[in-house]
Formats: structure tokens, sequence, C-alpha cells
């Protein structure tokens, strides 16, 4: 399989680093071949884009123009970090203005986006590149009777657009890819519904509110458990469950596990190396339950 | 209120597509279907947050009403891009809408933590930077060290195009 250049992000990089240690070893046990480079902020499509869409533009085109020196594709571990590289690709490669502009800014430090590589969410990469047969082959620990919530957050499919991932509104794919662990899916209502993120950096209040719509939903289906493949939903659901249970009463308690950390779980590798400690949503309940 | 020309020019500019932006025939199939507008507005959707109406504005050219009033108004959006799909006349309201934002900016309004957001780019080349306990938690882990950006590569790029001037 070709290797990737892997965009950890700033997030799970530089915060929530045991995202990228279980996805690094579900990666080399499915044979994605990874490598590193000096890639800056991708940067933020809720707040950098928000703040100057040009700023946007050259500083993404740039980590564009670092992978394409090396004629590799991207993978992305983030759906913000997949969202602006995909997003500034799309712009430069639909505006010629925009594109004589951002190249004429990268000339000055010795760049040009061309627009040669592609960039890939690790979702798609799971589910296209390496494909369900693999994955499947792969699980050596089934973990039947788990129910879970699958959350693939905005970013990850939206704007189909420029995405091109899964159904905007009613996307499967990491149902899918939970299924594929024996896992049981459970369906909810909001399901498309936004983790609220970006609004609660701004309004927390509303962004509680919102947050607390996804909660019910969640609760309700009866899941013990939420996957997610974005760090901002991560920390979102991780961190602010109990806020929202000091703020509303409602008890929720259902801790949240990144994909590849469930996969890792399922593949065998010991919970001490995921460091799955390190999640605020305790995770014991899970794995007494798993016989892990 | 005051029309400018201008401002209706950049709004349509700033659409990638063809500008359909014009055929928005109000439908509300945006405001709907906006998370944050269940969770601010009232029953006839008069106060909060409501992205059809911030088309209407930005499409007539209405600048003072929508940057002058209040920040929720234009921040309140979520960046969750649900209007664009659900939208009858496959308008990108997020493109609008960033647009807008850009604007705000320009007038040194906005929240907080865009503004502390953008100076960590600019003077970390990452909105998060890295720090000695994350460092010593990754190798841990058994990751590699990140490489480091080029900050001044970053720095260049955004002094150049202006974005520095906007920073608080």
């Amino acid at each position: 399989m070709t290797e990737y250049k892997m965009f950890e992000g700033c997030t799970i990089g530089n915060r929530i680093p045991f995202i990228e240690a279980a996805s690094r070893k579900v990666f080399d046990k499915l044979g994605v071949e990874t490598s590193q480079a000096p890639f800056s902020c991708c940067p933020d499509p809720t707040g950098v884009k928000s703040f100057d869409n040009d700023a946007w533009l050259v500083i993404g085109a740039r980590n564009l123009c670092l992978a394409e020196s090396e004629g590799k594709d991207i993978v992305s571990l983030c759906n913000g970090c997949a969202n602006t590289l995909r997003g500034v690709q799309h712009q430069l490669k639909h505006d010629s203005l925009k594109k004589d502009k951002i190249n004429s800014e990268l000339g000055k430090i010795g760049k040009e986006f061309k627009g040669s590589i592609e960039v890939k969410h690790f979702v798609d990469v799971l589910k296209n590149d390496v494909g369900m047969d693999k994955i499947k082959g792969a699980i050596t620990k089934q973990l039947n009777g788990l129910k879970v919530a699958c959350h693939p957050g905005c970013h990850y499919m939206r704007p189909a657009e420029w995405m091109e991932s899964d159904d905007p509104m009613r996307p499967t794919n990491l149902k899918e890819l939970v299924a594929a662990s024996g896992a049981t899916v459970v369906d909810y209502e909001e399901l498309a519904l936004c983790c609220g993120s970006a609004v609660t950096n701004a309004y927390e209040e509303y962004g509680m509110a919102n947050l607390k719509k996804k909660m019910d939903s969640i609760k309700e289906a009866g899941a013990e458990v939420i996957v997610v493949n974005c760090p901002a939903c991560f920390q979102q659901f991780d961190t602010r469950q109990r806020d929202l249970t000091k703020q509303f009463g409602t008890e929720y308690g259902i801790p949240v596990l990144y994909l590849t950390e469930l996969y890792a779980l399922a593949m065998g590798f010991n919970p001490d190396d995921l460091g799955l400690k390190f999640h605020r949503t305790r995770l014991s309940g899970v794995l007494e339950k798993l016989g892990i | 209120m005051e029309l400018d020309f201008e401002f209706r020019k950049q709004v349509m500019d700033f659409h990638i597509g063809p500008d359909v932006i014009k055929y928005c025939y109000q439908c509300s199939r945006c405001s709907d279907n906006c998370p944050v507008t269940a969770v601010t507005t009232d029953f006839y959707t008069t106060t909060g947050y409501n992205p059809r109406s911030n088309i209407l504005a930005a499409l007539l050219g209405y600048k003072d009403l929508l940057l002058g009033g209040d920040d929720l108004g234009i921040w309140g959006c979520t960046v969750c891009d649900t209007c664009d799909e659900v939208c009858p006349q496959n308008i990108e309201l997020t493109e609008i809408f960033t647009f807008l934002k850009n604007q705000s900016i320009a007038l040194g309004k906005g929240p907080e933590f865009i503004y502390s957001q953008a100076k960590a780019v600019f003077e970390n080349a990452k909105a998060i930077p890295s720090q000695p306990a994350i460092e010593r938690r990754r190798e841990q882990l058994g990751l590699p060290a990140i490489v480091a950006p080029d900050v001044n590569e970053v720095q260049t790029l955004l002094k150049n195009i202006g974005a520095d001037k906007k920073l608080k």
C-alpha cells in the first residue's frame, strides 16, 4: 500500500496524543504506512477561516505543498484538518483568481500549489483503501454486546461538495466500521447533529443546550459508549459531559472512544498501552463488560 | 438603514459557485435545520441566530444591519455546514457566513477565542503549541516527536497578506 503523510493535527498531536498512539497501532496492524512532515496548523476551519479566509487558504496551501513536494497523499486523523485541507484544495482548484493570489504569496517562500495530491480522512482510508475484509480479519476480540452510538461529526461529511465521503445527513461509514468490531450500533435520532464545539467556544450557554439535545438522544438509545472520529467532538463529549450533569442534573456517564481506540481494543492491544486513563469519562465499566 | 453596494458585490464574489445566492427564496430550510437557531430563537424567530435573515441581509447589502448589531447574529454559527446541505438552491451559506465573520474581524469585533487561536497560529504555526508535559507523554506512549513547522515561513505568509494587523 502507498505511504501517506501523517497529518495528526494540533489537537491530537499536542493535546490528546493517546489518540495518535491508538491510530498508529491500528495502522501498523492493517499495513497503512505513514511518514511525518513539518506541517503547521491546518488551520482550523471554524477558527482561522472565520478570522481571515485568505490566511486560511495560504497556510493550508503551504501544508499541501509540503506533501506535494514528496508526491504523497495525506491521511488526516481529524475532521477539521481533513475539512480544511480538502476545502483549501477545492477553493484553489475552482477559483483561478484565488489560486493566482495564493500562488504569488507562496512564490515568495519558494513554493507553488499544484493540486497534485489527495487528502483523505482516516475513516475513508480504512473503509476504502484497507477495506472491510482486511479489518475484520485483524479483529481478534469481538466486542459482542457492546452498544455503541456513532458520531461521525459535521466536517467528516459536510459540505458533501468537497468532502465526498458519506451521505451528509444520513452517514453510514462509521456505523459500518464500528459494526466490523462485533459491537452493536444503536440508532439515535440526533445522529447528524453537530457536537457544538465551535459555538460552545463563543457562547457556552447555547453550546451546552445543543450538547444536551445530542446527549439526551444518545442516552435514550441505550448507548454504553460513543464512538467518534474527530478530536474536537471527542473533547466536547469527553470533557463537557460532567458540566452538563452539573448544569441540568441529568446523569450521563457515557464514555467516549476514538474509532481507532475501539479497534485497538478489538485487535487485542493492552488498554494501558493506549493511554485510556487520560480520558475524562471512565471506561472501566466498558472494559469490565468486555472482559478486557 | 442603508444599502452598501460594494458589500453586496463582495458577497456575490465570495460565493465560489455561480451567483445562486440571488435565487434564495427565503424558504427557511436553513433556519429550520440550524442547531443554533433551535436553541437561541423564540417561536417567531425574531431573536437569536438566524441564517435565513443573514442571507437576505447579505444579498441586499445591509452591511450595517449585519455587522453593527449583537455579535450573536454572525458568530452564533457553529460551522456545521448543515444549511449548505439542506438548501434547495445549493447556496453555500457557510461560505457567505465566513465572509461575514471575516468582515466582523476587520472591524475588531468577534469572540475572543478566534483572536487567541489566530495569535497562537501566528506565533507558533500551531493552534495548540507544543508543551513539555505532552512531549513527555508522547514519548511514554511510544510516539515520535512532532516535526516542528517552519514558524518563519508561516509568519511571512501571514504578514504579507496583512492578517497580522487584525490580531489583538
